[in-house]
């Protein structure tokens, strides 16, 4: 413990120099550069793939995950308990990264004209493992175990959006009335309001099948061996806190059959997970691992000549949740200020090593349709404008601001150096603390929450509109006056009807262009204009892969290893 | 006798009794469990199931007097994350951490008594100072350096299994429980030695050793049978001590090695906010220790009227 506070001391004293430094040497280009020049050279550049590999039957896939939460669909929920599940079972569809929608078990899906039924067109004489077929009774069936009240999932909510949800949540109905599966080869759904994308949320764990034999939700036997239609089904049920087994699926129908015989997933302890993940690789044990900050540099310095190196921005934002109705950053001028007043590069090369990127934008770069570097007019360091927009918009010096970070997850130093900056740059009172994540959350619910808030946000599914509307919708809020706690993801209570009716509009736009167009504009407006929330690190991933044995090994959309395609060499 | 086992019987509830309430409490301080799932907020209707489901959505002492009846019965409740019965995660892992605590027991006493005795008997030769420093050096080292040595350079060589390693490579248990036990083994060594040393020092002065080696008897049944016979008492009672605590779990040890015992299972349990699991390990640790040290005490009692008479 000693040694680790010590270690960061010296990380945060290390940062500070570099920043002090980093802020001399900027702000005397500052006159003469923009912000964007300089921003190519920060961050690690992402790697291309390999070129994809002939496969061929064989090999044993070994990697370490935290223990997941459930591997049962009905609540499968992070990115370990989705690795297996995805391995388990597949959806109606599935996706690419960048959105990209490839076929599951469905091969055709198609919404009526105002995307408030959607019919999809499932393959035939699939089966899940135990010879059960999986037909239109099977999703449904699975929809609604998840969905029902007594399941208690805390991922159902993808499914909100289908008729019948509510009622099934409040525990008044048993049956799904919005799906319909009389027809064994066709699952027609009905929605409550018009969503194009509503085939994304079918990638998600609730929404996967399920065959007779899984039961309720609370079917111990089944949550700790469940039985899929994936390309890989279980070897022996989830042995907790020591690992999950799996061997291929030879009865796999709705895609091309696995190369691998087995994917053997040890559970890590989640306190140090990413280093035993490290430390596994190189010690021979692991063909995957994530890593800690402070080893990535040095891992990617052995790693990447080796081609063994993984790195891509993924659907993700590290930013500051701001309250946007309180004082002292009710106007859109001071949240820039405070935006301008924050060296993003500086942060990026003196604390985090040069592993992350500035955001310029909230939607991510892996949506190339909806993405617009720059949208973010005060994502740049420029604190002599800072300075003019604080004055304009009252945050004068001395003004209090609230800062609060969650503890325990590696936030100490990039925010002390925010708090220094915006002390230093805008001569704020920077009310700085660091509490639990359950305390922040809790904190920025309230109705009295004023200030700035590290947040960060993982997109559900692969869509620019699933980062607009959680974040900066006022349905996204959650709560019916200013008087209520927030219980939705946007806690800064940012609202402008503008805004929201350009999503729903893009909601309701079947053609995947325009809706992009509609969604810039709405980036445009909430970010651009309004600056709702304030952007500062795109996500960006990294993992040590054994490229030297196998092949087509790549990362997903949830981020995890690509088991269905990995071949051995 | 019976009236003081009684006694110590009542105030070792006692001590369980508060033990209880006081974990049961500060757990409440960890927040709500339910709040959020990853980094996003859960829905209130969500909440609401889940905090149902777990018997949380009554008042704090209702749920207090619920968990003892429950408790009384054998039943610590079902975890936060994956709704196993506790009690099935302790019966898996007491065992491991047993076992662990009895080699690092043998470990320390065969280590710390020889280098002990042998300090004592050959005082300032160099095998003394030897012994002198060493020790010294040893009780100033934490035990997580020693652990993150042994893993980063040893584990994974001849008999030492590889940390981290699959889970579907099998190792004997023996082969498993060596480095943690060293681990533990070694600080608690270093004491030993030094008080075999300092009580060895004190019998071998003694008038009884004086007069067994007047009758000419060998140095060795002097030193072997008559010296470190009563030099042991100290190490004894220290030893059980030792063990009363290592029964409840190493954390800091069992967690390098990810040893699967109950300090392992804490320590995931603490950052999980994991609150059934974490009041069941502190109630099983306490149980342990008031357990050994009542043991302790009757012996005593047992050894040394005076003690009960008290």
């Amino acid at each position: 413990m000693t040694r680790s506070r010590a270690g960061r001391s010296a990380v945060l004293l290390l940062a500070t120099a570099s920043l002090t430094l980093a802020g001399c040497a900027q702000q005397s280009n500052t006159g003469t550069s923009g912000g964007d020049s300089t921003q190519a050279s920060v961050g690690y550049p992402e790697t291309a793939d390999l070129p994809d590999v002939a496969g061929k039957p064989g090999g044993t896939f070994r990697l370490g995950i935290n223990e997941p939460t459930a591997i049962d669909p009905y609540n499968a929920q992070e990115s370990e308990g989705l690795l297996v599940t995805k391995a388990l079972f597949t959806g109606l569809v599935d996706v690419k990264p960048d959105g990209t929608v490839i076929p599951g078990v469905a091969d055709k899906w198609t919404p009526n004209a105002d995307c408030t039924q959607w019919a999809f067109d499932l393959k035939q004489g699939t089966t899940f493992s135990n010879g059960e077929p999986v037909d239109a009774a099977a999703f449904k069936r699975g929809w609604t175990r998840s969905v029902v009240k007594t399941a208690a999932s805390d991922v159902a909510y993808h499914l909100g959006e289908v008729k019948g949800f509510d009622e099934l949540q409040a525990g008044t109905a048993q049956d799904f009335t919005g799906v319909d599966a009389t027809n064994p080869n066709q699952l027609k759904v009905t929605l409550t309001k018009a969503d194009c994308e509503f085939v994304l949320h079918t990638i998600t764990a609730p929404a996967s099948p399920v065959p007779t034999v899984a039961g309720a939700a609370d079917n111990k036997t089944f949550n700790d061996l469940p039985i899929g239609n994936g390309p890989f089904k279980m070897d022996g049920p989830w042995q907790h806190d020591k690992g999950i087994k799996l061997v291929r699926n030879d009865t796999y129908g709705a895609g091309p059959k696995a190369n691998l015989d087995s994917v053997e997933i040890t559970i890590t302890p989640s306190a140090n997970g990413s280093q035993i993940e490290t430390d596994g690789f190189n010690n021979g044990t692991f063909d995957w691992a994530r890593m800690p900050v402070p080893v990535l540099a040095q891992e990617r310095a052995a790693n990447e000549p080796k081609n063994q190196w993984i790195s891509k921005k993924t659907a993700g934002i590290n930013y500051l949740l701001v309250e946007v109705t309180k004082a002292p950053l009710d106007k859109a001028d001071a949240r820039k200020a405070i935006s301008e007043a924050i060296d993003r590069n500086a942060i990026a090369q003196g604390v985090f090593q040069g592993s992350q990127v500035p955001a310029t934008a909230l939607v991510p770069a892996s949506f190339k349709g909806a993405y617009q570097p720059g949208v973010c007019t005060a994502c740049k360091y420029d604190p002599a404008d800072a300075k003019k927009l604080a004055a304009s918009a009252g945050l004068t010096p001395g003004t209090t601001v609230t800062f609060q970070f969650n503890t325990g997850s590696g936030h100490e130093e990039w925010t002390a150096a925010v708090k220094q900056q915006l002390e230093t740059n805008l001569g704020l009172k920077v009310t700085y603390s660091g509490v639990p994540f359950k305390d922040l959350l809790k904190n920025e619910q309230q109705p009295t929450a004023t200030g700035i808030y590290r947040a960060a946000w993982g997109a559900d599914y692969p869509t620019a509109g699933n980062f607009l509307a959680p974040l900066l919708s006022t349905a996204g809020i959650g709560a019916a006056t200013a008087n209520d706690v927030a219980q939705g993801d946007n806690r800064g209570r940012y609202s402008n009807p503008q805004f929201d009716q350009l999503l729903a509009k893009a909601a309701a736009t079947p053609d995947q262009a325009a809706r992009d167009d509609l969604y810039k504009q709405a980036e445009k407006i909430a970010i651009g204009d309004d600056l709702g929330l304030i952007p500062l690190w795109a996500r960006q991933q990294f993992r040590l892969a054994n490229t030297a044995k196998f092949g087509n090994l790549k990362m997903d959309f949830f981020e995890n290893p690509t088991l269905g395609s990995i071949t051995l060499k | 006798m019976g009236k003081f086992i009684l006694r110590r019987a009542a105030q070792a509830i006692l001590v369980l009794f508060v033990a209880t309430l006081l974990i049961f409490i500060a757990t409440f301080v960890l927040g709500d469990p339910f709040s959020s799932s990853g980094e996003k907020a859960v829905p209130p209707a969500i909440q609401a199931a889940n905090r149902a489901k777990f018997g949380l959505d009554k008042p704090v002492p209702v749920q207090f007097v619920i968990y003892l009846g429950n408790l009384l019965r054998g039943d610590f409740g079902i975890d936060f994350n994956q709704s196993r019965p506790v009690s099935e995660l302790l019966a898996a892992t007491i065992p491991n951490t047993l076992r662990l605590a009895i080699v690092a027991i043998l470990i320390e006493i065969v280590i710390g008594v020889a280098a002990g005795v042998i300090a004592a008997v050959k005082r300032y030769s160099f095998w003394d100072v030897l012994v002198t420093v060493t020790t010294t050096l040893f009780i100033g080292i934490p035990v997580f350096v020693i652990g993150i040595l042994l893993v980063a350079n040893v584990s994974g060589i001849g008999p030492f299994p590889a940390v981290p390693r699959s889970f579907t490579v099998v190792v004997p248990w023996y082969q498993e429980v060596l480095l943690p036990g060293f681990t533990l083994a070694i600080i608690d060594a270093a004491f030993i030695a030094r008080l075999m040393r300092g009580s060895m020092l004190e019998v071998l002065r003694a008038d009884y050793i004086r007069t067994a080696r007047a009758k000419g008897l060998s140095e060795r049944t002097v030193i072997g049978k008559h010296a470190m016979r009563n030099s042991l008492i100290p190490v004894v009672t220290y030893t059980g001590i030792s063990l009363g605590a290592l029964f409840g779990g190493a954390i800091i040890t069992e967690t390098i090695f990810q040893y699967n015992g109950v300090g392992y299972l804490l320590s995931r349990a603490i950052v999980n906010s994991n609150a059934p699991i974490i009041i069941a390990v502190v109630i099983f640790s306490v149980f342990t220790y008031v357990l050994m040290s009542l043991i302790v005490d009757i012996l005593y009692a047992y050894l040394d009227p005076r003690i009960r008479l008290n």
